[in-house]
């Protein structure tokens, strides 16, 4: 019964720092590191893309795309959860 | 035969037309029910309250399908007596439908009413809350019930609904399968587990542990073999999902894809109902 526990909530904090986790990962010192830069990941034009560069497609987008919105919803969180516990 | 772009049967008595073409006469048929309302100024308030009403329906009805489609929701809803319940004798003995392409009509999917293999959304609502309620009526007959408890299962049921939604429209993305799977219709698919849920609780309650080991099994091998025929046409290529087996890299892993969803449901249908039944 302790799975029971799952909220929405809970869905919402573990969304919030899943895609924190992925807004920190950075490119010069990590991905390329470990083969996932974004230079690497470009294949031919006529082939379909394989898992390895769609995953690395989508860090990317995500990192574009969230990051300002991502100082927003970081500051309010902090906000509330400095005022409400 | 009806004609299938239609959703819905047209029960509207009133000529269409007639809402908002009003506005400018003031409302009519208000019976002087004293004198607030026999005097000028009120009258004209009322006028203006009126319009303003519908003048702010006017913005929300335009605006209102930017965020909700509800002309797409509409389509899933479009169900009559007949389809839902061969629906749910298809959900639990899936075994002898031979065909299990959806029927199109000149590029749109047939509305539900009209096809049996199309996906709905009134099944897996009404499965969803009927969950919930018998939920509540298992833990009730364990002593083990309060009112916020109904409240927290319904969160907890659809977070893990949003879970399983979010992580199989990742995986359609990661292997790059071009299909015309919605997101809605993802939804539906895996709102259909909860029909079998609902038995497998309900057989708990009546036949104790065994029964509900027994139904929940037989539930669970049903919605795989479903969702495994139903998901096989959308995800496979065309030669593959006709049964010729295909080789190839590709294919292979729309396969495993395939099997991985539909293996979710099972397993989630026992997390989800294992605690309600002792």
């Amino acid at each position: 019964a302790a799975a029971m526990a799952f909220t929405l909530y809970a869905l919402l904090q573990a969304a919030l720092l899943f895609v924190n986790a992925i807004a920190v990962l950075h490119e010069e010192r990590f991905l390329r590191n470990v083969g996932w830069g974004t230079e690497q990941g470009i294949g031919g034009f006529g082939e379909e893309p394989g898992i390895k560069a769609q995953l690395m497609n989508l860090i990317r987008s995500v990192r574009t795309v969230m990051r300002v919105p991502l100082i927003a919803v970081n500051s309010i969180t902090i906000v509330l959860l400095l005022l409400f516990g | 035969m009806a004609d299938p772009h239609q959703l819905f049967d047209d029960t509207s008595a009133t000529a269409p037309g007639r809402g908002y073409a009003a506005q400018q006469s003031p409302p009519v048929g208000y019976p002087a029910q004293g004198s607030f309302l026999a005097e000028p100024m009120s009258s004209f308030a009322m006028t203006y309250g009126s319009t303003l009403a519908s003048h702010g329906k006017e913005i929300v009805d335009k605006n209102i399908d930017r965020f909700i489609p509800v002309t797409k929701l509409k389509y899933y809803f479009a169900v009559d007596t007949v389809y839902v319940g061969k629906k749910l004798g298809l959900l639990l003995f899936p075994f002898m439908h031979q065909d299990w392409q959806v029927r199109y009509q000149q590029d749109t999917p047939v509305a539900p009413r009209f096809d049996i293999n199309a996906p709905d959304l009134y099944i897996p609502v009404m499965a969803f809350i009927t969950y919930i309620l018998v939920a509540g009526l298992a833990l009730g007959t364990q002593n083990r019930f309060s009112p916020d408890i109904l409240g927290l299962q319904a969160s907890s049921a659809l977070a893990w609904l949003i879970v399983e939604v979010l992580a199989i429209l990742l995986s359609l993305y990661l292997v790059t399968v071009n299909t015309d799977l919605t997101t809605i219709d993802l939804v539906a698919f895996s709102g259909y587990k909860y029909v079998g849920m609902i038995v497998g609780i309900v057989s708990g309650l009546l036949f104790g542990k065994t029964g509900y080991y027994l139904l929940l099994s037989w539930c669970c091998l049903s919605i795989f073999v479903f969702m495994i025929r139903t998901l096989r046409l959308k995800i496979l290529s065309e030669a593959a999902a006709e049964g010729v087996l295909v080789r190839g890299a590709k294919n292979q892993l729309r396969m495993y894809l395939t099997m991985a969803i539909a293996a979710l449901q099972p397993l989630f249908m026992y997390w989800l109902t294992y605690h309600l039944v002792r």
